[in-house]
């Protein structure tokens, strides 16, 4: 299956973005072969079992979603001291050969046909630059999107012994008619030593389709950490990755979703480990409510040179609705044997023996229900280092459960 | 003991498990699968025009559907070669209802009866023609108590003869269609041999049935049919295979396995595969239990080259339970593809997968399970396990399972460990003086301790030695 290219989809269009971003001549030629490559990509995978696909991405009509020239958005970039939070054009007049090295090296940019889509048109997007031994709390980015379709690109480099938190923010503005598709692609580097952390909450409006891939490289003693927080959009596809390339780095994803009406929410969390005494803990819990739908797929894979890996992955599923499905798929892939691994996966719905006692304490079921599923998401919250995301997540989970 | 164990370690284990095929010139067919191999086939067993029909339907299926690839990390089957599979067909034919089958076997072969110690009459009965006579006489024994009964237990050729409305509303229709997979479409189309099994209401089978007695006077299809019917109130444990390697002059074996479990009725199926390592075993197996049924799948997988195995249980009655228990070891050159398949589709069903693997020698074991629970099927719960011992770095272990929970009165439980034999247990045991290769069979032992306590004695003292042979060539 090849998915057809938009027709009005030109080179044209991707220079003249390249151009609106007074970019060098390696970044274009890497948009154009992206592009020119979209006719032989495959949609990003999906997991299948007999009769079923979890996630229909060819229903998707890109053609009528996508707008290349039409980028609006606001953006908000709140830097701490040490660190470059730039737009792509002032990070390529000051840090051009610092790009061109990372810039698709830890995400492919002929991953999948939406990842190559991304590449060749992100307008929009932040690049973050922690030099060496700098130690910044609280980068954050705010972005708004007010177009039908944004494409935004985010690089991060921690160069050894640094240290930075990142808060990214992805809601939508003005109204728009009728549907909408956010692309977002994250590259994450941590040099020796490097500690990233990434945090983003997703609240894009429910016309919104989301598609975003995550992937960062720790390199010795580094360790990336990933939150990831889905409340908005229609359809999120999302993938959240690290690769453990140095001995001794560690990364932490963890994951926190609440779906209703007809949301459905695709979210993959993977980890390779790929060299000694490496550590991955994979945590997520989920809400389901009306029809709302999760896929989940947690991948814990175990190298042949990964002695000494611990690695744990655990995700929860509380479904308020019957009407609602939870699909959940935790792999292990294990090729060194001095290893200790373990995943687990519950789903399962409020507990009537919490009720019961709520209840018979005087507090009314809707209350009672609220507090638990609160409850339900603490294991979760308590993960999250960014206290801003926290308190965020924390507020949109409480509004939900009152809407 | 001690002297029966040095006595295994006299023999090599790797090289009594492999056997050459026997040259066999007599038979030559055209290549390829076609609609004359199937209808000679039918006509050799003198079969009804009907099930003529569904095996021709089956050829098409199986001409037209894809290789199971293409799945993450699904085993190699680039050596299966589809048009090689005809010449063995029609050999497997002649052999088939000829007593004599067993003594063609290599001599290596009864030579394991030995090594395992498979207790004397059973060992007789498999291996010798005086010994054949013996087990007829246990066979006609159980058929005579049974046929009281109204329990009827034969061949599948002689039930589709004998049993005709029975097979012909069950066989390959509602349960495994052949239009599931491919090899289910083969199985279909050539299937040869297999058990019946039906057990009529409000009638218990106390004794476990044993293809094993049956299948060595009939000579093992490489595409062998069991199709057990179990009726309302009625219970039946059903034993196929045991753990003696299984000589294949073939390198694929597909077989089907059918249960219909009826209302409250119970049925375990247990069986423990060793093919002999050239062979690519890729069957299909479902049970449909209506409900208060109880189904129960007891598989052990240790031989083959590869293995895709993937029990099913269909949970279709209100109160239904299913029990998988599986355990699968790979060595040198195996991959063993193995896990559980279950459909709650009505409320208050059960189930439990519970599932052990070991890999070591270069070998690879994956689970790759499906829990479906339907949208509607209230108060179900499903609890699985999976832990999986490594013993080497050459080896890998992969754990796939997939939930689909379309209900939201349920209770869904899924755990999976991956862990090295643990040195501090093996120092342990060595403190208290037994040697390094007693401490790790020991620590093996325990670990499928729970499955073989679900397996009648002497089948857990045969897979245990099972266990001992295939580890002692390693750890030496």
């Amino acid at each position: 299956m090849s998915t057809q290219v938009h027709a009005t989809l030109s080179e044209d269009q991707v220079e003249q973005i390249s151009e609106d971003l007074d970019e060098p001549e390696w970044l274009l030629e890497t948009r154009k072969e992206a592009l020119a490559a979209l006719s032989d990509l495959e949609m990003p995978d999906v997991i299948q079992t007999p009769g079923r696909k979890w996630t229909n991405l060819d229903a998707l009509d890109y053609e009528t979603l996508v707008d290349p020239l039409d980028y609006a958005q606001d953006k908000d970039r709140i830097d701490a001291e040490g660190v470059d939070v730039l737009s792509w054009s002032d990070a390529l007049a000051e840090h051009g050969d610092l790009i061109e090295e990372h810039f698709g090296s830890v995400v492919d940019p002929q991953r999948d046909y939406l990842t190559a889509l991304s590449t060749a048109l992100f307008s929009a997007g932040t690049v973050v630059y922690v030099p060496e031994g700098v130690d910044a709390e609280d980068v954050k980015i705010r972005t708004t999107m007010n177009s039908q379709s944004l494409f935004n690109y985010t690089l991060v480099v921690a160069e050894e012994s640094a240290s930075v938190t990142i808060l990214e923010r992805q809601t939508t503005g003005d109204d728009v008619e009728g549907s909408r598709y956010y692309s977002g692609v994250v590259e994450a580097v941590a040099g020796e030593n490097a500690y990233v952390q990434y945090g983003t909450l997703q609240n894009l409006s429910e016309e919104s389709y989301n598609y975003q891939v995550k992937r960062g490289h720790a390199d010795t003693y580094g360790t990336i950490d990933w939150i990831e927080g889905n409340i908005g959009s229609r359809l999120t596809k999302s993938n959240v990755e690290t690769r453990l390339l140095g001995d001794s780095s560690e990364s932490q994803i963890v994951g926190a979703f609440f779906g209703h009406d007809d949301q459905h929410f695709d979210i993959a969390a993977r980890v390779w480990h790929e060299a000694e005494h490496t550590v991955a803990d994979l945590v997520t819990r989920g809400v389901l409510d009306d029809e709302a739908r999760s896929v989940y797929e947690g991948v814990q894979d175990v190298g042949k040179e990964a002695w000494d890996t611990s690695s744990y992955q655990r995700e929860n599923t509380l479904m308020l609705s019957d009407e609602s499905e939870a699909d959940a798929s935790p792999k292990l892939i294990i090729n060194n044997h001095d290893t200790e691994a373990s995943h687990s996966a519950t789903v399962g719905q409020v507990d009537a023996e919490d009720m019961f006692y709520m209840t018979s304490r005087g507090v009314n079921p809707e209350r009672a229900k609220n507090m638990l599923v609160e409850g339900f998401f603490v294991p979760v919250l308590e993960e999250v280092a960014v206290d801003e995301l926290r308190d965020d997540l924390e507020t949109l989970i409480y509004e939900r459960l009152r809407e | 003991m001690s002297s029966d164990q040095d006595h295994l370690k006299e023999t090599d284990t790797e090289a009594r498990f492999e056997f050459k095929k026997e040259e066999n010139s007599a038979f030559e067919t055209e290549k390829g699968l076609t609609e004359e191999t199937v209808r000679v086939i039918s006509e050799d067993k003198d079969e009804p025009e009907w099930m003529l029909q569904r095996r021709l339907r089956a050829l098409e299926q199986f001409q037209q559907m894809p290789m199971p690839e293409g799945w993450p990390g699904a085993p190699d089957l680039s050596e299966v070669d589809i048009e090689d599979i005809v010449p063995y067909i029609r050999p497997d034919i002649e052999t088939r209802g000829g007593a004599e089958s067993w003594e063609d076997l290599p001599e290596e072969i009864q030579d394991t009866f030995d090594k395992l110690g498979i207790p004397e009459a059973e060992k007789n009965a498999l291996s010798g023609v005086g010994a054949q006579y013996e087990s007829e006489i246990v066979y006609q024994n159980m058929q005579e108590r049974w046929e009281e009964k109204g329990v009827i237990f034969c061949d599948m050729d002689k039930a589709v003869q004998e049993h005709e409305d029975l097979v012909k509303e069950h066989f390959m229709t509602k349960c495994v269609p052949p239009s599931d997979n491919k090899f289910a479409a083969l199985h279909g189309a050539v299937w040869s041999g297999g058990s019946f099994v039906y057990i009529p209401e409000d009638t218990t089978v106390e004794m476990p049935v044993q293809a094993y007695f049956r299948m060595n006077s009939e000579g093992m299809g490489q595409f062998e049919h069991t199709l057990i019917i179990a009726e309302e109130n009625s219970e039946v444990h059903y034993i196929e295979g045991c753990s003696a390697p299984k000589y294949s002059a073939f390198n694929l074996h597909s077989g089907g396995v059918e249960v219909f479990v009826g209302e409250n009725a119970h049925v375990q199926y247990s069986t423990v595969q060793n093919w002999s390592k050239n062979t690519y075993n890729l069957n299909t197996k479902r049970a449909i239990c209506e409900a208060e049924g109880t189904m129960e799948w007891v598989s052990g997988s240790m031989g083959s080259k590869a293995t895709m195995l993937y029990p099913s249980t269909v949970l279709k009655g209100p109160g239904a339970t299913d029990n998988h228990i599986t355990i699968a070891m790979a060595g040198e050159g195996q991959d063993i593809d193995t896990g559980a398949k279950v459909y709650h589709n009505a409320p208050d069903t059960k189930s439990t997968i519970e599932s052990k693997s070991i890999a070591k020698d270069g070998g690879r074991t994956n689970y790759r399970g499906l829990v479906h629970i339907a949208d509607g099927a209230e108060n179900s719960s499903t609890s699985v396990e999976c832990d999986a011992l490594m013993f080497d770095n050459d080896s890998t272990s992969d754990t796939m399972p997939y939930m689909e929970i379309q209900e939201s009165k349920v209770d869904v439980a899924h755990e999976a460990t991956v862990g090295k034999i643990g040195d501090e247990d093996v120092f342990y045991l060595q403190s208290r003086g037994l040697d390094d290769d007693d401490a790790k069979q020991m620590i093996v032992a325990g670990f499928i301790e729970p499955i073989t306590e679900e397996l009648p004695i002497e089948y857990a003292v045969e897979l245990n030695r099972l266990i001992e042979l295939e580890m002692e060539g390693s750890l030496g």
